[in-house]
């Protein structure tokens, strides 16, 4: 829709700045304004990380420079809360009551961390880790010696229980799965990356908790039946989709506001992006995809679709995670494969396993080989058939078979 | 204009892949990426990404761009203009010439 003249973003997460940046590298020479409640627009994968372990501040995750902003033509409005959108008239209500109105509105609002409806959920000492506030609580505590227990060994909870035991805690990790994880990069590779922990000293135990007991110095829970005593204790059990603003406004929200391939939601006024979405492409909603690129590429497609202009290619979805040193990347679906082929050995870093179904790559992870991962990208998108021995054979150039 | 330095074989760099020469070698403050284009130009540019430390010679080369190994910004090989978040700002490139096969790089000149 080229006649559009102004768009107000809603949230300046990487979902939010890059629908912004794509708007203005695509053409659109409208009024732009991003609404973000934090002080500024930031990147959030270094919170269990580098900023967590203090090695980076808030100004070195900043998603963009300061003077980006006016550089584009955008206005960014920090520190300020939307309270409400009126679809219908296109426009959105600040907390103050100040009212904001554009010819499109994207929701970009991202999501919260879940905080377990446990008894004891509520005790101090227990940490979410989703905003950089969220980072400089727990970095306060995450202390030489402190007794540390990190819930949820997936994705966050796997890197802050690296990040606290390299700073010197005593870190216990607990998951109900004995290979959390699995579901993305397959069970082997799963299994020993999880090992990992417990090889660097981080006590690891396949355990449920049914709750917590605030102490006079800390936290004590029952793990397999036996109580146990933290300083503190780190959440990493998930995210809840911020979709308030596009349930009240009428929008078709199912766990997650429905969009359509090219991000509009259930009113054509609207457009959403990144962590709160569900996508619907060949008539399927997708799941949340809930990582950082995808956040990304949500932007690009709704800058796509504001102007009127072809969507970017679609290519198969890609994260990595980071812990005790290794890099870890993994792409496709891992659930479409019938077999698997593995690069390398598993435990032997670099290696790879690739996810393969009726000659063809769906999937791959990868831990210190980010190479065979992008290769395995192309393989996926540009469906080509491979011969699983050349795959498997680190000895082989995985560009060569992509030139085949 | 300086001399430049003779550093590599043609041979040494499959393409669609990158080598790093070392700083000592170079003069510059940081290493520099040489990355082949699956075309068979070699380009160069400073080795560490500007987002965090990662190699951009063990990062993926194609159509003239090169993707970090780490969190995947792509660099234009010639210009070493970023395409795109997480990292934001520009690497800086470096003049390379080939003759007779080897790499000769002028560090610090503008391809
Ligand atoms: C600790 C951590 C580590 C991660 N590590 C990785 C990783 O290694 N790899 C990976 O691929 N992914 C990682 N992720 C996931 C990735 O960061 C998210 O997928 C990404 O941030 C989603 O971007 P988004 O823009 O959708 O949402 P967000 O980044 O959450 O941004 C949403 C923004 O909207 C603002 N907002 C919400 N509601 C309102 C409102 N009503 N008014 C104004 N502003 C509002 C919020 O303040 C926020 O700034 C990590 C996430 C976390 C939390
Ligand atoms: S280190 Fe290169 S993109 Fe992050």
């Amino acid at each position: 829709m080229s006649s559009t003249c102004s768009v107000v973003i809603v949230g300046g997460g990487i979902g939010g700045v890059s629908t912004a940046a794509a708007l203005r590298n695509r053409g659109f020479l409208g009024d732009l304004t991003i609404v973000d409640a934090g002080e500024l627009p930031y990147d959030r994968p270094p919170l269990s990380k580098d900023y967590l372990a203090g090695r980076k501040s808030l100004d070195d995750i900043a998603l963009q420079s300061p003077d980006w902003y006016d550089d584009q033509s955008i206005t960014l409005r920090n520190n300020t809360t939307v309270a409400a959108l009126r679809a219908d008239s296109g426009t959105v209500e600040l907390t103050t009551g100040e009212q904001l109105r554009a010819d499109r509105v994207v929701l970009a609002t991202g999501g919260q961390a879940v905080r377990p409806r446990l008894p004891g959920a509520g005790i101090d000492a227990l940490h979410v880790l989703r905003s950089a506030e969220d980072a400089d609580n727990l970095r306060k505590v995450l202390l030489p010696g402190a007794r540390i227990l990190v819930v949820g060994a997936g994705l966050i909870g796997a890197e802050v229980a690296s990040t606290a035991l390299h700073l010197g805690a005593d870190v216990t990790l607990v998951d109900p799965l004995a290979e959390p994880l699995s579901a993305a990069i397959g069970r082997d590779a799963a299994e020993w990356l999880h090992s990992v922990h417990a090889a660097n000293g981080i006590t690891t135990i396949t355990a449920g908790i049914d709750g917590f007991e605030k102490t006079t110095d800390g936290i004590r829970t029952y793990l397999r039946g036996e109580p146990h005593h933290f300083d503190a204790v780190v959440l990493g059990v998930g995210m809840t989709p911020n979709t308030q603003l596009a349930e009240w406004a009428g929008l078709a929200v199912d766990r997650g506001i429905i969009v359509s391939a090219g991000q509009l939601t259930s009113n054509p006024a609207v457009l959403a992006v990144g962590d709160p979405t569900r996508r619907t492409v060949d008539g399927a909603v997708r799941k949340r995809a809930e990582h950082w690129e995808a956040a990304q590429h949500d932007g690009a497609r709704a800058a796509a679709t504001i102007l009127g202009l072809s969507l970017p290619a679609e290519t198969a979805p890609w994260f990595w995670t980071d812990r005790h040193g290794l890099h870890v990347e993994a792409v496709g679906q891992m659930s479409a494969a019938t077999t698997a082929v593995t690069r390398g050995a598993i435990g032997e870093p670099p290696f790879a396993v690739f996810g393969i179904r009726h000659g063809n790559v769906v999937s791959a992870a990868a831990v210190n080989d980010s190479n065979a991962v992008r290769a395995a990208r192309r393989l996926i998108d540009r469906a080509i058939a491979v011969d699983c021995r050349q795959l498997g054979d680190p000895g082989v150039d995985l560009r060569k078979l992509l030139r085949a | 204009m300086s001399e430049g330095i003779l550093v590599a074989n043609l041979d040494d760099i499959a393409e669609g892949e990158g080598i790093a020469i070392d700083k000592s070698i170079t003069g510059t403050d940081d290493n520099i990426a040489l990355l082949r284009d699956d075309d068979g130009a070699v380009w160069a540019l400073d080795d560490t990404c500007t987002h965090e430390t990662a190699s951009l010679a063990e990062g993926w080369v194609e159509d003239g761009h090169v993707e970090c190994p780490l969190h995947a910004s792509k660099f234009c090989l010639k210009s070493g203009d970023v395409q795109g978040l997480p990292a934001t700002r520009n690497t800086c490139p470096h003049r390379v010439e080939i003759r007779d096969g080897g790499i000769w790089l002028f560090p610090n000149e503008t391809p």
